[in-house]
């Protein structure tokens, strides 16, 4: 990877939010001037059930060190049912992901209303801080050849 | 080759205070198709929106970012600035630059480094645009209320007085629903059916309302504006065309059997009009108790009725009309809470009633014409106990919520009692006391000083010793363990959606929680619309609550429907779905995932190893569909895709970050 | 097998395709016939009463029948299957998934005894579980206590031996697709892998791609799963990918409950549906 672990260097966080809840809350957070880090950035989408796990296969590709997909609390969906489905669909990712050999902090998904403009602020935090200290990921990441001189061994 | 411009807002000094516009728009200019970049104070200002067009024409943008406040508060304004320009209103992306970058930091450097992060995310993702418009759709200025108790009929009475057509649909043969049955109305104490009677008959004699009484709701289908019903009408065995109410019928009929409007506590005929004040004022034949219809004896009705309104070969009929709107207004039941509560005699002590038996024994047109009478003998009881919350507020016998209506039914019950009754006790068991309402708290005030006892704590058995109905329970204020000589048990039974929310919720499609409540769109903001577009809720088919509430609602729902058919047709979002049909498996997983019922299999003339054949594919009802896009996710071919939030935007924009 | 031996198996077989055949509606009968390895059978479809004396049975047919019924979607006459209780759950998987239609197909169930095959020491569906007519009596099932020991273990390894253990099976992948074209679960009539336009994933063979095409195939298969394991027996570079989609079919098994799939009855895909009460961990 390009990118080398020293003192200046913050990671790449990716969160997906969902239009009604976190979007809502993220911009709640930023009107009531919650100060957080700056390597969160988020892709909105209209529902978290929108979010294709081949989304987050992607962002490990090029180079994210983390990502956050983040929705309405079930029951609260704006789209009544659609976070039930992300419910399962991320529980299985999460450990298949685990199961691949990449930490379960990397990849996390949290229920953030849109009034939760603190847990958006404390979740971005928290996970922020947690990839830090795991450092640069370059599981999955593209470009292993080029760095590792050759293809096949 | 695309032609982007790039504008980015100052917002003031909201956002030029922590983010270093210029270097921004420097940025944006080395992106790939960006031909044009920009800051300005304000970009949601008249200046600021009419540079933006100037530049359009200038520069010849096909599209274009705005990197700014969130989208949530300016896209919309945007989107109607590019309507009067060469571009498509969605050939636009906002960047949020200030709820989610300069106003959640401080770091001046890395805040830019940010903010030029974000638009290199929108000038990716909006190279993918295309131009999408708004599509039209018709609407039938037509509303349909199913249920036609006190909510039902309000909202049919707005709805109407706007001068739009309404029909009740009712399953039971006249409307009027819970509210005429009850004696008086908390805490004015005025006559319920001298209050709902007179809307019921308003509702008959309106000129755009129909009354369907004896019809249920078989199927729906379509969408906001375009619901196609089919309503089935019971065979009621009398013609309601012919018929002139006068009763002759039901005096004459030789079957008598219980009186569901007397909550079993009186005998009906066969042939019947539920109640005095029935709307319509005719009869029905009860299949089940007429010996006609059972064994093909009798046939008295027939024979007396003067102009030959009877016809035992009626049978259950189906009709299909469009509406635009529909009302969901069903109500509710109360539990059966002698499968629940063994312990109170499981029903097998007569003096042991429920507050709507109750009503009916204190109504002055019920069985003992306002009497209150011992079921048991007839006698006037004197130790009347009252049991609050049975069946709410119970999660291990019966539900978890509470019933709401039930504190101040039976205040009003104990002050009744000691009203009528001279020289009466009245203990009322309960667990809390819930008045929140105009006048609630006083009134449960009055009833305590007309000395109602109330007793703090739950009622453990209910027994028989001679004549008496011992009640034991315990009063937790004391500690103690409490025994009553009751003459009379009221139980303040727990409402319960009415029976077939479920199966009607499911031909609407519209959501139930986990008790068949019926779901509402948002719990604060959208309190009488249902998820479906076009689908709206009022009473206690949402939920428990007590009369003012029901009404409440009920003109609410009426409002949004006006509001909908105040226009001749509406505008749809073009952000739906649509799947690619050549590419479609046909394996129909979206299908059951939608939760609008959006999605359905169709047919579709393809091509399979060089054959013609009729494939089977999804297709989506872009008047049902709601852009979620949860059908995306689950299709593996990944046919079905979101306008404005395809696979391809989204994928661009996870590069953008990446980088 | 039970109360037939293989010849006589063979001969019931030979037999039901020819009268399949004979009905004028079944246009060929999908089995196995020899090779000139004694130890390989290849996959064979009978048109005529000859050809069906062709079809055997015998520990080397090992190759699922069920997909080529998905060679023609919208057949004229119907197609004609040896059906072991493999290749049925295959079936079951593709009505469900919509792509054929029963009566497109005409099934000769045979109770099958396990093949040459190590996947079939773990068979918990002997007995073929739709069929229109079937060879053998019906045998006891076993259950597979096995059947998510290896994934067990694999769990147990650090993060990075098992990133490690991937990695270097993915070096190997050559984007070659047998597995795909094997599957009875990958359906598609067109692969997300072949949309390069839409930019899911690029086509070099190389580690990050065959990742991501790995795992993608996990996520597309795993809650339809039936574990054949033809996908892992195809595999010309021996990758063993029943031990990702299992590890998806252990945690649906843990978090929704007991889930097989290819089993006849309406249970709908792990994905595809929802419990209120599912467990949740994103609060």
């Amino acid at each position: 990877m390009s990118v080398k672990k020293d003192s200046s260097w913050e990671p790449v966080i990716l969160a997906f939010c969902c239009n009604w809840c976190t979007y809502t809350g993220a911009d709640t957070a930023g009107l009531n001037r919650m100060k957080y880090p700056e390597n969160v950035r988020v892709i909105r989408v209209p529902c978290s059930s929108r979010v294709n796990p081949q989304f987050i296969l992607r962002a490990f590709q090029k180079g994210a060190d983390g990502v956050l997909v983040c929705g309405c609390h079930p029951g609260d969906c704006h789209y009544a049912t659609g976070n039930y489905y992300t419910r399962r669909r991320f529980m299985l990712m999460q450990r298949l992901l685990e199961y691949n050999g990449i930490d379960p902090k990397r990849f996390q998904a949290k229920w953030i209303s849109g009034s939760e403009a603190a847990k958006f602020r404390d979740t971005v935090i928290k996970v922020s801080a947690e990839i830090k200290a795991l450092g640069p990921n370059t599981k999955f990441a593209e470009g292993y050849y080029a760095q590792n001189e050759g293809g096949n061994e | 080759m695309a032609r982007i411009g790039v504008f980015i807002c100052h917002c003031g000094t909201n956002i030029a205070s922590v983010v270093d516009v210029e270097k921004v728009a420097k940025a944006a200019m080395q992106m790939p198709d960006v031909v044009f970049a920009t800051d300005y104070k304000y970009m949601c200002s008249e200046p600021g929106q009419a540079m933006i067009k100037e530049a359009i024409i200038e520069q010849k943008l096909d599209r274009i970012v705005i990197a700014s406040c969130s989208p949530r508060m300016h896209e919309l304004t945007f989107r109607k600035m590019l309507k009067g320009t060469t571009i498509n209103p969605y050939m636009l992306e906002i960047a949020n630059i200030r709820e989610q970058c300069a106003w959640v930091h401080t770091d001046r450097e890395k805040a830019t480094a940010k903010a030029i992060g974000l638009v290199q995310m929108a000038v990716a993702k909006v190279a993918k645009n295309k131009p999408l418009s708004a599509g039209t759709i018709p609407i039938t200025k037509k509303a349909l209320v199913i249920g036609g108790g006190i909510a039902g009929i309000q909202a049919a009475l707005d709805i109407a007085d706007c001068g739009y057509d309404v029909t009740i649909v009712e399953k039971e043969p006249s409307i009027g629903g819970h509210m005429v049955m009850l004696d008086k109305t908390f805490p004015t104490m005025d006559c319920s059916a001298c209050i709902s009677t007179p809307k019921m008959v308003e509702a008959n004699a309106h000129p755009n309302i129909t009354l369907k009484t004896s019809c249920e709701v078989e199927k729906v289908s379509g969408y906001v504006g375009n619901f196609e019903v089919t309503i089935k009408e019971k065979a009621k065995y009398v013609n309601h065309d012919l018929c002139t109410g006068c009763g002759l019928c039901q005096t004459k009929c030789p079957t008598k059997v219980t009186s569901e409007f007397d909550q079993g506590m009186s005998k009906r005929s066969a042939i019947y009009i539920p109640f005095a004040q029935a709307v319509p004022s005719k009869p029905v034949i009860d299949a089940n108790a007429c010996l006609k219809l059972k064994d093909g004896k009798c046939g008295i009705c027939e024979k007396v009725c003067p102009i030959g309104a009877i016809n035992y070969q009626d049978e259950e009929r189906f009709t299909t009309e469009q509406f635009g709107a529909i009302i969901v207004a069903i109500g509710y039941e109360l539990v059966n809470w002698e499968e629940m509560y063994p312990e109170y005699g499981g029903g097998k002590y007569e003096d042991v009633i429920t507050g709507l038996q109750f009503e009916r024994l204190v109504n002055a047109s019920g069985p003992t014409e306002g009497h209150i009478l011992r079921p048991s003998n007839g006698k006037e009881p004197k130790d009347v106990v009252i049991i609050k919350c049975v069946g709410s507020r119970d999660p291990k016998k019966g539900k978890s919520y509470c019933s709401r209506a039930c504190c101040m039914a039976s205040a009003k019950h104990a002050h009744q009692i000691l009203d009528k009754i001279p020289n009466s006790r009245v203990y009322v068991f309960y667990m809390d006391v819930r008045t929140p309402g105009k006048g609630y708290e006083e009134f449960y005030d009055n009833t305590r000083k007309d000395g109602a006892q109330y007793i703090r704590g739950r009622v453990s058995k209910i027994y028989k010793e001679g004549s008496k109905l011992i009640v034991k329970g315990e009063d937790s204020l004391l500690a103690k363990p409490v025994t009553v000589e009751a003459d009379l048990v009221i139980l303040a039974t727990a409402m319960e959606p009415a029976s077939g929310a479920y199966e009607l919720a499911g031909k609407l499609g519209i959501a139930v929680d986990g008790d068949n409540w019926i779901t509402e769109a948002h719990p604060k903001l959208r309190p009488v619309e249902t998820q479906t577009n076009g689908i709206y809720l009022c009473g206690t088919c949402q939920g428990p609550k007590d009369i003012p509430d029901t009404v409440a609602q009920a003109s609410a729902a009426a409002v949004k429907v006006a509001a909908l058919f105040s226009h001749d047709e509406m505008e749809t979002s073009p952000m739906v779905s649509s799947v690619d049909p050549d590419k479609c498996s046909g394996c129909g997983f979206c299908v059951d995932l939608c939760p609008y019922k959006a999605i359905s299999l169709v047919e579709y003339a393809g091509r399979d190893n060089g054959r013609k054949v009729t494939k089977t594919v999804a297709k989506v009802n872009e008047g049902l569909c709601q852009g979620c896009g949860c059908c995306n996710a689950i299709c593996r071919t990944g046919c079905i895709d979101l306008k404005g939030f395809t696979n391809e935007q989204i994928l661009k924009e996870v590069d953008a970050l990446c980088l | 097998m039970g109360n037939l031996t293989k010849e006589q198996i063979q001969d019931r077989i030979r037999e039901e395709a020819k009268k399949a055949l004979a009905t004028g509606e079944v246009s060929c009968v999908v089995g196995w016939t020899k090779t000139r390895f004694p130890d390989k059978t290849k996959p064979f479809f009978a048109y005529t009463d000859a050809e069906c004396d062709l079809l055997v049975w015998n520990e080397y047919c090992i190759n699922s029948t069920a997909k080529y019924a998905l060679d023609d979607r919208y057949p004229e006459q119907k197609i004609g299957l040896i059906t072991r209780g493999c290749d049925s759950r295959a079936l079951n998987r593709m009505l469900k998934d919509n792509q054929l239609k029963r009566e497109n197909l005409y099934i000769i169930g045979v109770v099958c005894d396990g093949k040459e095959n190590p996947v079939c020491d773990g068979c918990q569906h002997k007995n073929p579980l739709t069929y229109d007519v079937l060879i053998g009596e019906p045998v006891e099932e076993t259950i597979n206590e096995k059947r998510f020991t290896e994934v067990e273990a694999f769990e147990k390894l650090s993060a990075d031996e098992k990133y490690e253990y991937w990695a270097k099976q993915y070096d190997k992948c050559i984007h070659c697709y047998a597995c795909r074209n094997a599957c009875p679960a990958c359906n598609c009539v067109e692969c997300y892998a072949d949309q390069y336009r839409v930019g899911w994933q690029g086509k070099a063979a190389d580690r990050e791609q065959n990742q991501v095409y790995g795992l993608t195939r996990v996520f597309h298969v795993g809650d339809r799963c039936i574990e054949c394991g033809e996908c892992e027996r195809v595999c010309p570079m021996h990758l063993p990918i029943m031990r990702q989609t299992k590890k998806m079919l252990k945690d649906i098994n843990d978090l929704f409950g007991n889930y097989e799939c290819g089993l006849p009855d309406d249970s709908k895909p792990v994905l595809g549906e929802y419990k209120l009460e599912d467990p949740d961990e994103f609060m």
